[in-house]
């Protein structure tokens, strides 16, 4: 009873965000075979009600395909049949990785299984253990099979929600690479380790432990559910099992009158995926001298130049763009080869969404970019780049007079007026020397 | 304290120094090592027959050596110049894949606190291209050390007396030479000389170090730009001929008092001139085949 | 006096005048036609194009010039040239050049011609030439006369050591400057003549167009001063030498410091230093002649010898001084190089891998200059018969240029007007000893017939016109002389008189000798003449933007793959792509695809050239960052394995290597390049860091596919080469030319899931990733 209340409020919940929509598109493939479909319809039918348009296709179907004529079909894909080794011929890692590159975004769950999938995750720097070896834990102590982990969510993470219960998880556990581009969203508990279960070997992971070191396959370090975001700007989440998305554990309790936190959790994480949070863009930027407002070409050395960058927060409830300023760790450069400047760019107070740094040009001529290099895990990365050239001044852009060659204007000065006295004096002096020669004559 | 030793290892050949010796002693000497009896393997000979025999370069090997040996204990402790003659060995020079000699490797510190920043230990090569002389060498070496190697050429005494004897000889016969120096046909010759010897590509041999004749024995280098030594001496004397035949008929014909006699020098010499005009331009033919 | 040949006797001195200006101005024009008709050959070959390299930049600076004004030019900086470094390109170029067209492109339009300004700049070097012609003739007037002049007009108009540099669209800097450099020494010499401020002004104002057009002014700098030292030194000083000097000196200098590029250099590097050496000195000499005019000689002995001594060493010391303190710039390299020849190789590679400025062998001269380059040293022997003031400049010359050119191809240039000067001297001499009808008085008794076949009356004068009869006395002869000695004005008496300043009999007997040797040296001219037009023809008129070869069937097949490269740049690539290639091709990019580029043919940044040279020579790992680093988008590469195209960049790569090793020498390094025979191979044997260079690579990039399972032939190296071809992973190729002579690779962005390109790469082809271990974030506690 106390389940389908909270159900029934999960529900009403999803209804105030209706029409939340992807800032990228709306149209989702979900990839799964047709009799388990139902498993996850309360959290297809919550995509469905939130207006994404849900097409449905069998892993071995060969209809509708991702990628037609060089173009995605799709906004976002969802592959839920994670267990099958065979897929329709257009739905390999390597077209799932050209799909990234055009900008559609991926949920894929992986399973114990050894499938194409388990492939692909190695090139997103994930490591899967062995085949057949799911993640296990004992603790809590509870009902029902070692497989079946009750996962408490990170009480703050900048894709959940705040505060959500633990979430049911069964599958398998992965751990990471350095790849920056990971973001890690849930993590294994710190008492759970990947063994075999039926099927699976023992001495495979032994090997695997042994290679990759003592207590690989243990603890924290292991991610369960891992979002990846390519430099493209496209998403893609790693899910240990397809189950954290299921009916099922939507509506396990995790203890006595505590529902587990798996739909909202399945929500969070396809509401980051479909680029719906954590969106920003650059709308524009600007740059120009300090009390001007045209837009130079070139600048000269030394010249004060503000540089500014209005940024926007995409917000999912009223499917807009809205001026954010709540950046706080922004930097430009101002960059040829290496940094010649690299400054914060703050938040003007009173505009919103835009940033703004003023600088004075190095004392160096050439083609400089101004650089906004903007990674944060979870967020969409912000990059631009504007290139303009800062020139030495102009043959007229020097200073005339300088006080510091006096002496040369002494010199060119004392040399002239010499010259013209020299010259009046021998012109003077010329009859008189005429008058000398005679008088010596004479 | 650990200090990482860094090996400067010098590779060469007992056989080098014999070489420089004429043929003969270098038999008997061998011949003694073998009880009478030259043995040679297949590396010996090689080596012996290598083309890029460069015997000379130990001592300058040495020199560099010694001026290590003179800079600071501390400095001097971290670096080592070491050899290896062949006869001592072999079986390195095998497992370097070493086929000529000399060779120097610089086996930078693999651990502690002078491990280039590059990060590279493994031995590099000196580059023989720059010739063997201890200047470059050292000057090389030197990128390896923390401290530049303290070599200079040793001062050449010998040169520096004969310039000196050649200027007091020439002050003193410049007295007695005053009238031919201060002839301008003195002047004219040699501003000739000099112009033709230039203009036949003089600088082009000495620039590029091309030998006096070809390997093949053949004096005319194959390609329009290219020549050898003997060329410049051939082609100056033609232009030196050709230009003497034409002052010839300008400047000593004119003035003959005799008609006839005349008349044979100036037929001699526009024969002369005709002739070795074909002669250079069949020359030029050989060089450059698709001439007119 | 007899001649060897009758004379029109009917002539009046004004009419033999006219009609010998009349001939002289009508063989000038001739010879300006020539000299601008022989070097069209280019554009009647090929078409109305910009040659080669630099005058690539060239044009492309005087379109600014033409486009924007004079200003805006001055002030150009030019951000794709250097990218990312930039060029102030008003500061660092001689602007000669391109002001002079600007001058003539507006002229031209301000009297509505509407011509384009390319084709000024294709016209330029013929059109200058012509005017070379002319200075070199009023230079030769200078040395002994007008016929001398003709000639060596004539010679200078055809002679290919010319040529090379000055053929339609040929718009280089030496366009301009040979006619500078003759009409500033034709004013100098004529200053010293007459010791003329105004002259020494001239060749002062002369002196800085030479300055603000070409590098080269150096060569004048250096080369007045000497004949000024050496005439001093001779004893030879005079007020006019010091008038012409001085005149000379000052103005030039201080004019040439108006150029910005040039700025502060005339009196701060060493290279200017003698200018301004003998300036002194001869201020110096000057004072002494002053004081020597007022003193007793024996108190001006002293007084000279304390004096001279004491100024000489305090100067030498300032000058050491200045040099160790780092007042005066040592010599700069490029100019240092001339004198130790094996210091450009040694420390400055870039120097030394310009192909002009490789060292000359013989068969250059001889193609260049032909029969002068052995006429010439008897010019000069002749100049040392007489020995004037301006012999002495001549010779000097030829002494200094003859070197100049044997040590760098590219001085030929200088000294092809010397060569002509003294060779036309020479030339001249003869025809006038073998022209000149006189014949000397056969001092035996035995006189040939000669005096009997001796025809015509050398004395008629104008005065006293007589009837050409076929037997005339010698009485009556030397009646004739005597009156001619009077009025010198007739012909013959114009051509005696050059006979009379020795006292020896001097002349040719006879007809046939006469003959037979003008008939020779007609032959020569004639061979010399068919050999400049041919060697014009064939080797110096070729754009080698187009090049060309000959078909089977004889007829000519162009090769247009630069052009067909540089415009599928222009029209395929966005406009701030920056393109890499090697230095030599920075120009002809910037020009005809109008793309940013990493180095240009403006060799002054030894490092960024290196940095080049570096990714060039590494392999794709190394180089990937430096590319990313300089956002390259593009690659150009020059292969001519295909077609046999041996100027490729594979036959420079040494090159490359080399200035990279100068830079970095721990990460690139010569030997590696080569087998462990020591020999440079593309084919099996190629070394492994050969192999792996991205210049290989790209080179070879899929030419093996080309056979279809034959054996590739390299038809440069004639090395065959590997069956299996290099792959790229950090590079796409984006284009190839028709004959595979250019070939463009753009640069691949990283991957966007943050792979090395490789793995990436092998990812997209399906190949099995090998597994990775994984990092491991919990270390073992000891």
């Amino acid at each position: 009873m106390v389940y389908l209340r909270s159900l029934l409020f999960l529900i009403a919940g999803f209804a105030t965000g209706l029409n939340a929509k992807s800032s990228t598109g709306d149209s989702v493939l979900v990839i799964v075979e047709p009799k388990q479909q139902d498993n996850y319809s309360l959290f297809l039918n919550g995509l469905k009600k939130q207006g994404y348009d849900l097409t449905f296709r069998a892993p071995k179907a060969e209809a509708p395909v991702v990628i037609e004529y060089d173009d995605p079909t799709f906004a976002h894909v969802i592959l839920l049949a994670s267990e099958n080794k065979v897929f329709a011929k257009d739905i390999t890692p390597q077209s799932l990785v050209e799909l990234l590159g055009k900008k559609t975004n991926l949920i894929i769950a992986l399973s114990p299984k050894q499938t194409p999938l388990s492939s692909l995750a190695a090139e997103f720097s994930l490591t899967l253990p062995p085949p057949g070896t799911p993640l296990i834990s004992y603790f809590p102590k509870r009902e029902g099979p070692p497989s079946v982990i009750p996962v408490s969510v990170p009480a703050t993470h900048s894709i959940l929600s705040e505060n959500l219960h633990p979430v049911w998880f069964s599958g398998v556990p992965h751990s990471l690479g350095n790849n920056p581009l990971l973001v890690p969203i849930l993590r294994a508990p710190a008492e759970s380790f990947a063994a075999e279960t039926d099927g699976g070997s023992p001495d495979a992971l032994v090997d695997a432990a042994e290679r990759g070191g003592e207590g690989l396959w243990a603890g924290s370090q292991l991610g369960l559910v891992t979002g990846f975001q390519t430099l493209d700007g496209s998403r893609v989440t790693w899910v240990g099992g397809a189950a954290i998305f299921s009916d099922e554990y939507a509506t396990k309790e995790v203890s006595k009158g505590v529902p587990s936190g798996n739909l909202q959790f399945a929500r969070d994480v396809a509401k980051w995926t479909f680029q719906e949070s954590n969106v920003l863009r650059i709308d524009r930027t600007t740059h120009n001298l300090v009390n001007s407002t045209k837009s130079l070409e070139q600048y000269t050395t030394n010249d004060q130049i503000v540089y500014s960058a209005y940024i926007s927060k995409y917000d999912s409830k009223t499917s807009t763009w809205a001026p954010y300023s709540g950046i706080k760790d922004l930097q430009l450069e101002f960059t040829m080869l290496d940094p010649h400047i690299r400054t914060a760019l703050l938040p003007v107070p009173g505009v919103p969404g835009k940033y703004s740094a003023a600088f004075r040009a190095p004392d160096r001529h050439g083609v400089f970019k101004f650089l906004i290099n903007y990674k944060r895990k979870g967020l969409t990365s912000l990059q631009s780049s504007t290139t303009v050239a800062v020139v030495p001044p102009r043959h007229d852009g020097y200073p005339r007079f300088l006080s510091a060659a006096w002496p040369y204007y002494t010199g060119a000065i004392s040399t002239s007026v010499a010259f013209f006295l020299f010259s009046a004096m021998w012109l003077a002096g010329d009859s008189h020397e005429k008058r000398a020669k005679g008088h010596k004559a004479e | 304290m650990r200090y990482s030793k860094s090996l400067l290892a010098l590779l060469y050949l007992p056989i080098c120094l014999i070489a420089a010796q004429d043929p003969h002693q270098q038999l008997v000497e061998l011949a003694k090592a073998g009880n009478g009896v030259i043995k040679l393997d297949s590396k010996t000979f090689d080596l012996l027959t290598s083309p890029k025999r460069t015997w000379e370069f130990e001592p300058s090997w040495n020199a560099v050596g010694e001026a290590w040996a003179t800079v600071p204990k501390e400095h001097r402790d971290n670096h080592f110049f070491a050899t290896l003659d062949f006869d001592n060995g072999q079986t390195t020079f095998q497992k370097l894949g070493l086929q000529s000699a000399p060779v120097v490797y610089v086996y930078p510190a693999a651990q502690g606190p002078l491990v280039p920043a590059s990060g590279k230990v493994s031995p590099l090569k000196y580059d023989f291209s720059n010739g063997f002389d201890a200047g470059p060498l050292a000057e090389s070496l030197s990128k390896h050390t923390p401290i530049p190697i303290p070599y200079r050429d040793p001062i050449n005494w010998a040169r520096y007396f004969t310039i000196a004897t050649g200027v007091l000889g020439l002050l003193v016969t410049l007295r007695f030479i005053s009238p031919i120096i201060q002839s301008r046909w003195t002047w004219a010759l040699v501003t000739v000389a000099v112009s033709l010897v230039m203009t036949s590509g003089y600088m082009f041999t000495r620039i590029r170090g091309s030998p006096f004749i070809g390997n093949d024995g053949n004096w005319v280098a194959a390609g329009f730009q290219n020549q050898f030594g003997q060329e410049v001496s051939v082609v100056a004397g033609i232009y030196g001929l050709l230009t003497m035949s034409f002052l010839m008929l300008v400047m000593v014909v004119p003035y003959q008092t005799s008609p006839a006699r005349q008349r044979l020098q100036i037929y001699l010499w526009s024969g002369v001139f005709v002739i070795v005009y074909s002669v250079l331009v069949s020359l030029f033919r050989v060089k450059n085949r698709g001439a007119s | 006096m007899p001649t060897a040949y009758p004379l029109p006797t009917n002539l009046s001195p004004a009419t033999v005048a006219n009609t010998a200006s009349l001939i002289r101005i009508v063989a000038l024009a001739l010879i300006s036609g020539a000299a601008i008709a022989s070097r069209l050959f280019a554009v009647i070959n090929f078409e109305s194009i910009i040659h080669e390299f630099d005058p690539w930049f060239n044009y492309r600076a005087t379109r600014v010039l033409a486009s924007k004004g004079f200003y805006e030019f001055w002030n150009w900086f030019d951000p794709t040239a250097w990218y990312p470094l930039g060029r102030v390109v008003g500061g660092t170029l001689y602007p000669g050049l391109m002001a002079t067209s600007g001058v003539i492109y507006n002229l031209l339009h301000a009297i509505n011609l509407p011509v384009d300004i390319r084709n000024i700049c294709v016209l330029l070097a013929p059109g200058f030439s012509a005017l070379t012609a002319w200075a070199t003739y009023m230079f030769t007037k200078e040395m002994k006369d007008a016929s001398a002049g003709l000639l060596a007009a004539a010679f200078i108009g055809i002679v290919p050591g010319y040529i090379s540099r000055s053929v339609a669209g040929s718009y280089d800097n030496e366009a301009i400057a040979i006619f500078l450099l003759m009409i500033t020494f034709y004013c100098w010499i004529k200053a010293l003549k007459q010791g003329s401020a105004l002259f020494g002004t001239v060749a002062a104002v002369f002196y800085f167009y030479m300055v603000a057009a070409w590098g080269g002014y150096a060569f004048i700098t250096n080369m007045i001063p000497l004949h000024a030292l050496v005439l001093i030194l001779m004893g030879r000083f005079s007020s006019r030498l010091y008038v012409a000097y001085s005149s000379w000196y000052a103005i030039g200098t201080l004019a040439s410091m108006q150029v910005p590029f040039v700025g502060f250099q005339p009196v701060k590097t060493s290279e200017h230093m003698a200018a301004l050496g003998v300036f002194g000195l001869l201020q110096i000499v000057a004072f002494a002649q002053l004081v020597r005019s007022h003193v007793s000689s024996h108190q001006f002995q002293k007084l000279l010898a304390t004096g001279v001594i004491s100024i000489g060493i305090l100067g030498a010391m300032a000058f050491v001084l200045l040099t160790y303190k780092g007042w005066i710039a040592p010599w700069t390299g490029r100019f240092y190089s001339l004198w130790d020849t094996g210091y450009a190789k040694k420390y400055i590679p870039i120097i030394a891998s310009v192909s002009e400025h490789q060292p000359t062998a013989w068969p250059s001269f001889f193609m260049d200059l032909q029969f002068l380059v052995f006429l010439f040293p008897a010019g000069v022997i002749l100049c040392f018969r007489e020995l004037r003031d301006e012999h002495l400049f001549v010779i000097i010359y030829a002494v200094v240029a003859s070197y100049f050119a044997g040590v760098m191809v590219r001085l030929m240039l200088t000294l092809t007007p010397v060569v002509c000067v003294a060779s036309a001297v020479a030339l001249s001499t003869l025809l006038d000893t073998f022209v000149d009808p006189t014949e000397p008085e056969v001092v035996d008794d035995t006189r040939s017939e000669s005096g009997a076949s001796t025809i015509s009356a050398p004395g008629t004068n104008g005065a006293a016109p007589s009837p050409t009869t076929p037997a005339t006395t010698s009485k009556k002869a030397k009646k004739a002389a005597a009156a001619a000695a009077e009025h010198p004005t007739t012909l013959s008496d114009i051509l005696a008189s050059s006979s009379t300043k020795t006292a020896k009999p001097k002349g040719i007997y006879g007809l046939d000798t006469r003959i037979m040797v003008v008939l020779n040296t007609i032959c020569m001219l004639a061979f010399f003449v068919s050999h400049c037009t041919w060697v014009t023809s064939s080797a110096y008129s070729s754009p080698s933007v187009v090049l060309a070869s000959s078909n089977p069937d004889g007829s000519q097949h162009i090769i247009d793959d630069f052009r067909e490269a540089y415009y599928w740049l222009r029209q395929n690539t966005p406009e701030d792509a920056v393109v890499m290639s090697w230095w030599d091709y920075g120009y002809q990019i910037a020009g005809m695809a109008d793309r940013p580029t990493l180095v240009d043919n403006n060799t002054w940044n030894n490092t960024h050239i290196a940095t080049v040279g570096k990714a060039m020579s590494s392999s794709e790992e190394v180089a990937y960052p430096i590319l990313r680093k300089h956002d390259v988008s593009y690659i150009l590469v020059i292969f001519g394995g295909l077609i046999g195209y041996s100027g490729d960049d594979i036959n420079k790569f040494l090159w490359m290597v080399r200035i990279a090793q100068g830079v970095w020498p721990d990460e690139v390094q010569e030997p590696s390049f080569f087998t462990p025979q020591g020999e440079y191979k593309v084919d099996d044997n190629a070394s492994p860091a050969m192999r792996n260079s991205l210049m290989y690579k790209m080179s070879y990039y899929r030419f093996v596919d080309l056979f279809g399972g034959a054996q590739a032939m390299d038809r440069v190296r004639q090395q065959q080469v590997p069956k299996v071809g290099p792959t790229l992973d950090y590079l796409d190729e984006a284009f190839t030319s028709e004959n595979w002579i250019v070939r463009i690779y753009e640069v691949k962005k990283e991957d966007s899931l943050g792979r090395d390109l490789k793995s990436a790469n092998a990812f997209a082809q399906g190949k099995k990733r090998k597994r990775s271990k994984p990092t491991t974030r919990r270390r073992a506690i000891l």
